[in-house]
């Protein structure tokens, strides 16, 4: 119904072209060579593929295989400033599995991950299932509410935090002094990682609830009118049929943090730009490896840093699926 | 019904929306070359720099100096402006004509080989135009591998009404000066003598310059490094008493809360350099008249010893076409009487010039300073600068690996003189590995 | 009607559904639903106080900044004075900065979103030798952080000679992986098979096919990638700032950052603190725009990454 109308509308050579495509599609019943047979399947099953896939496999060639390989092909070497370039082999991963700092940085994205994820998730999907209840009005506006930190880059984000966790002129320590009471810690040692966590879940829980809430709302409503004529409750209703139904939507968002989170690297450098003194330049892996290419010229040796982060999230990611999917078959 | 009109909408979108891109793309195919025709009449020079409003200089040149033009583009200050040229030198193309750059981080372009040598081109002649110390940080053995711009010798800025009420001294001596912040804070525990911010490697080196300690001596390839001799042990010894005490306070510096510290008169001093009196004049204005210069505290009564912090070079890169035409800039830029008269009084830039330095229309009263001619007292302390302090040539790794032990040592966990083992430590192994011969 | 225009375009099925939940009506007592009104209102607060800072301080003067409540207005209203000073400060320059943002970030977003469907529908939909290894190498590349690439992008740009053009922010700005894998998920799901077994019965090319009749199908999904592409593009930074020296070509978070600087560095330039503040408003106001009037396309879009069962 969708495709007719415009097929009415083509041309002789199109109607032609359409006629040899009519007979390739047709059972290889008539005359025609067989190389020409095979050819056609060719074209049907590789060159037309990848022809569509050509403009991205370029681009995605140019700006990310190739660098990558590149950035790999360099970590097996170490760049001296004198004496210059030298292959080293594995030597360079050796170093990082043995690097304390690259290792505290993952213990740091690890603790986050296992406190502040949950947490924002949590966070998340309690709000999508509020705004899916019919207890509440005004959906659009909390909505967009929750949604807008996603939207601030986060050159602007070091401005806000820096300000608002600021303890003479922040609004919060204003307020604790007129109630007599210390500043917040945010910017102390001890309160580092949760200032960093709520910039996280700020910044991030109003995206993750908007894919919950999308699913939720994809449900055919039937499902909970038995429910309901049973006298289920909405606690119930979300318990036993909403969340199960959207449990893919809360695995992608999961392997969503975990990505992000391993390879934190925007918001502990907000924090760099509000407290140097307090974050090191190994605070995250990331971070790590920024710093080693940029302010130590160790380049080869981030590189590697790098790929064994990229292990750390492969291993994790795949961890997380499979523990979900084992448990999805059972 | 709505579903397919919502779904129209969006093809025609979609269909538009190519459109625009095809139209975009090729406007900037044109923009892209746009730049880069070729040019068979003046030459163009592109110059990295962070001063503000450099353009009046660059006006004059450009009058004078008809056949070149300079492109000055401001790229971001200090780190960013280097993330971006060591990347750019790195790949071989997009680096600047000419470039500024401080003192410090200097030796590393110079070992990479990335700067030209302007002896060549002259620069030799204008030598004895500039404070002793700038030349013997930009040359090496007859090479010049710069052009000074600006300097900061350091002094000290302080509350003249804060040490007036709880009556106490200017202090001249560092003993004194550390006496008078358990004093003042014991007096009044809102009120700080100073700030002690790990984070400022540059800050806490010009420290050690001062204390007479020779951190790197740099011979090719051969490398003494001293991060712990006995002058630096005696700074990070200094350091870590009044931070334990808790008579300094240890926020970082250059954020709004340390502008508001300085304006609302928690902290009673800045130890600084001479390019500080305007900038605080920026942000701290409401404490205007409160504030006044002293020399920097000795650390033997009587002495008189400066040290310098900041100030930037003009350097041109090995990926100029047009060296000689870069190299007259650069000369002409900081010895020209106007140009200089320009940064310094216009810019408030402090010179590194010797004849700017007794210009007396430099020796103004500010009133900022409740009238005191606050240049004169930087303009002797640059006469004190000892001249033999090095760099070395890794100076980015060396500030942030003291700036991660220092922040340790504030959080109390190891000792302001382990920071300085520590610091020692890595950077020699850092050094070793970098393929440089390490002495002792 | 308006009510219809607030829902999600993937959302046939959250119409109906609508309709059935009135049936049944409203329930939960008057105090579980201010409870939780109340909780909303909270979160709802906290998700926006540091976006209302912004506005109140694009209000003030610079003495202003550092001298009143931070969260209130100061009596003295200095907003037009603010923008006035953003737009004309060194030859308005922020225009410049504006148009290219908006430059970037529209022609990366379409081209993007254009590639990533017509790559995502591939996979989906077209089955060809290597299809799950090259789509596995894709997504694998997301593992490995964007830091490693930041100097490896830089030599292939200069190898071709685009560093310091608009071209070295939009072409690598054109891959999204992720793009790929949402639009691979979502052509799975929107796009009927016998829908397009019927067209090659018809006679349509593979190209007719996707062009006249997949596209139309996966514009929900185009317009997500679009609006992600756009986002991401727009407060993008370490990209152009690695990649630019010209600050003609500066996109806004880059020239922002780079007033922001010198506001801290140099006292001359104190006023930049508030043109920082001001501009960083007017920066955001053009994304706040987007999501109001195109959330019906991008929230029933996200939900297609997450159906897959």
């Amino acid at each position: 119904m969708i495709p007719s109308r415009h097929m009415a509308k083509h041309s002789q050579t199109e109607a032609i072209q359409q006629a040899i495509e009519v007979q390739e599609l047709a059972p290889p019943a008539s005359g025609l060579p067989s190389a020409l047979r095979l050819w056609r399947r060719w074209r049907q099953q590789a060159v037309i593929p990848y022809l569509f896939l050509l403009p991205f496999l370029l681009l995605f060639s140019f700006f990310i295989l190739v660098p990558l390989l590149y950035a790999l092909w360099t970590s097996f070497f170490v760049e001296r400033l004198i004496g210059g370039t030298t292959f080293v082999g594995l030597q360079n991963y050796q170093e990082v599995l043995h690097d304390g700092n690259f290792w505290e940085g993952v213990r740091n994205v690890l603790l986050l991950l296992f406190t502040q994820v949950p947490l924002m998730l949590g966070l998340a999907l309690g709000l999508a299932l509020l705004l899916d209840s019919q207890i509440v009005r005004l959906k659009t506006i909390f909505r967009l509410g929750y949604f807008l930190p996603y939207a601030i880059p986060s050159v602007i984000g070091a401005l806000l935090w820096g300000y608002l966790y600021s303890a003479h002129i922040g609004p919060f320590a204003q307020l604790a002094e007129l109630l007599h009471w210390p500043p917040p810690p945010f910017l102390t040692a001890a309160g580092l990682l949760p200032s960093i966590a709520n910039i996280l879940t700020w910044q991030w829980t109003g995206y993750n609830m908007v894919i919950l809430y999308a699913a939720l709302q994809a449900i055919p409503p039937e499902l909970y009118d038995a429910a309901r004529v049973d006298g289920a409750s909405g606690w119930e209703i979300a318990r036993r049929i909403k969340i199960p139904l959207i449990a893919p939507a809360i695995v992608l968002t999961v392997v969503f943090s975990i990505i992000g989170t391993l390879q934190l690297f925007n918001e502990p450098q907000i924090m760099t730009a509000i407290v140097p003194n307090l974050i090191q330049d190994h605070y995250t892996p990331n971070l790590y490896a920024y710093n080693l290419a940029f302010t130590n010229q160790q380049y080869n040796y981030a590189a590697a840093v790098s790929f064994v982060l990229g292990a750390v999230v492969f291993v994790f990611s795949y961890v997380f699926m499979l523990v979900t999917y084992r448990r999805g078959q059972r | 019904m709505n579903r397919g009109l919502l779904f129209c909408r969006a093809r025609g979108m979609v269909k538009a929306g190519l459109l625009l891109l095809l139209a975009l793309s090729i406007s900037s195919y044109l923009v892209a070359c746009g730049g880069t025709s070729a040019s068979s009449g003046p030459v163009t020079l592109t110059f990295w720099s962070w001063v503000p409003n450099l353009q009046q200089a660059i006006d004059l040149f450009e009058k004078s100096h008809p056949n070149i033009k300079i492109k000055w583009q401001n790229v971001g200050s200090g780190g960013t402006e280097y993330t971006k040229l060591t990347t750019a030198l790195k790949a071989g193309s997009g680096a600047p004509d000419v470039v500024q750059i401080e003192y410090a981080y200097l030796p590393q372009y110079i070992l990479s080989g990335k700067l030209v040598d302007l002896s060549q081109y002259g620069a030799n002649d204008v030598k004895d135009q500039f404070v002793p110390w700038t030349w013997a940080q930009v040359s090496s053995g007859g090479k010049v591998y710069a052009i000074p711009q600006d300097t900061g010798p350091m002094g000290l800025l302080y509350r003249e009404d804060i040490f007036k009420k709880y009556n106490l001294p200017v202090p001249t001596t560092w003993d004194q000066y550390a006496q008078e912040a358990i004093q003042l804070h014991k007096a009044n525990p809102k009120i700080y003598i100073t700030d002690f911010s790990a984070s400022d490697g540059p800050w806490f080196f010009s420290l050690l310059w001062q204390a007479g300690s020779q951190p790197f001596v740099v011979n090719g390839t051969t490398i003494k490094i001293h991060l712990d001799d006995a002058a630096a042990l005696k700074v990070a010894n200094y350091w870590g008493n009044l931070v334990k005490s808790g008579a300094v306070s240890t926020a970082a510096d250059w954020n709004n809360d340390w502008y508001a510290a300085l304006q609302n008169g928690t902290l009673a001093t800045w130890i600084t350099a001479a390019w500080a009196p305007s900038d605080l004049e920026g942000f701290a204005p409401k404490s205007v008249g409160l504030w006044r210069a002293a020399p920097l505290p000795q650390w033997s009564a009587g002495e008189q010893v400066s040290a310098n912090w900041g100030g930037s070079t003009d350097a041109v890169t090995t990926q100029c076409q047009h060296p000689a035409e870069a190299a007259e800039f650069v000369k002409w830029l900081n010895t020209n009487p106007e140009s200089v008269k320009i940064l310094t009084q216009k810019l408030y830039l402090f010179p590194s010039q010797k004849s700017a330095l007794q210009d007396p229309s430099f020796d103004t009263a500010n009133s900022f300073y409740g009238g005191q001619q606050v240049n004169r007292i930087f303009v002797e302390s640059a006469q004190q600068v000892n001249t033999s302090f090095q760099w070395s040539p890794f100076q980015d790794y060396v500030f942030s690996q003291l700036q991660n032990q220092l922040a340790t040592a504030v959080n109390g966990k190891i000792s302001f003189e382990q920071a300085m083992h520590n610091t020692q430590n890595a950077v020699v192994t850092y050094a070793r590995s970098q393929g440089f011969t390490v002495i002792s | 009607m308006a009510r219809i225009g607030s829902l999600p375009a993937g959302g046939s099925i959250a119409a109906t559904r609508q309709t059935s939940t009135r049936a049944v009506g409203r329930r939960g007592g008057w105090t579980l639903r201010g409870l939780v009104l109340l909780f909303l209102v909270l979160m709802l607060v906290y998700f926006v106080i540091p976006l209302f800072w912004l506005v109140v301080s694009a209000t003030k003067t610079n003495d202003e900044l550092f001298s009143t409540f931070g969260l209130w207005f100061a009596p003295d209203f200095h907003l037009l004075e603010n923008l006035h000073d953003v737009f004309t400060y060194d030859d308005g320059i922020f225009v410049t900065w504006l148009t290219n943002s908006a430059y970037y970030a529209v022609v990366s977003a379409l081209g993007a979103s254009l590639i990533a469907t017509l790559a995502g529908y591939t996979f989906a939909k077209l089955s060809f030798p290597g299809r799950e290894l090259v789509f596995a190498i894709i997504l694998g590349s997301i593992m490995v952080p964007n830091t490693a690439l930041a100097i490896p992008t830089y030599l292939v740009l200069s190898k071709v000679g685009l560093v310091n053009t608009p071209l070295a922010i939009i072409l690598p700005s054109l891959v999204t992986p992720f793009g790929v894998y949402l639009m691979r998920v979502y052509a799975e799901q929107a796009l009927p098979d016998d829908l397009l077994d019927a067209a090659r019965v018809d006679g349509a090319s593979e190209w007719r096919i996707f062009w006249s009749i997949a596209l139309r199908l996966l514009a929900p999904g185009f317009v997500t990638v679009l609006l992600l592409t756009f986002v991401g593009t727009w407060n993008n930074f370490f990209l152009p700032l690695v990649v630019t020296n010209n600050p003609a070509y500066y996109p806004l978070t880059v020239g922002l950052a780079n007033w922001n600087q010198l506001s801290q560095a140099f006292s001359g330039s104190r006023i930049l603190y508030t043109l920082v503040i001001t501009g960083s408003l007017i920066s955001v106001i053009p994304l706040m725009i987007g999501f109001l009037f195109l959330q019906r396309y991008w929230q029933g879009g996200l939900t297609f990454g997450s159906l897959r069962s």
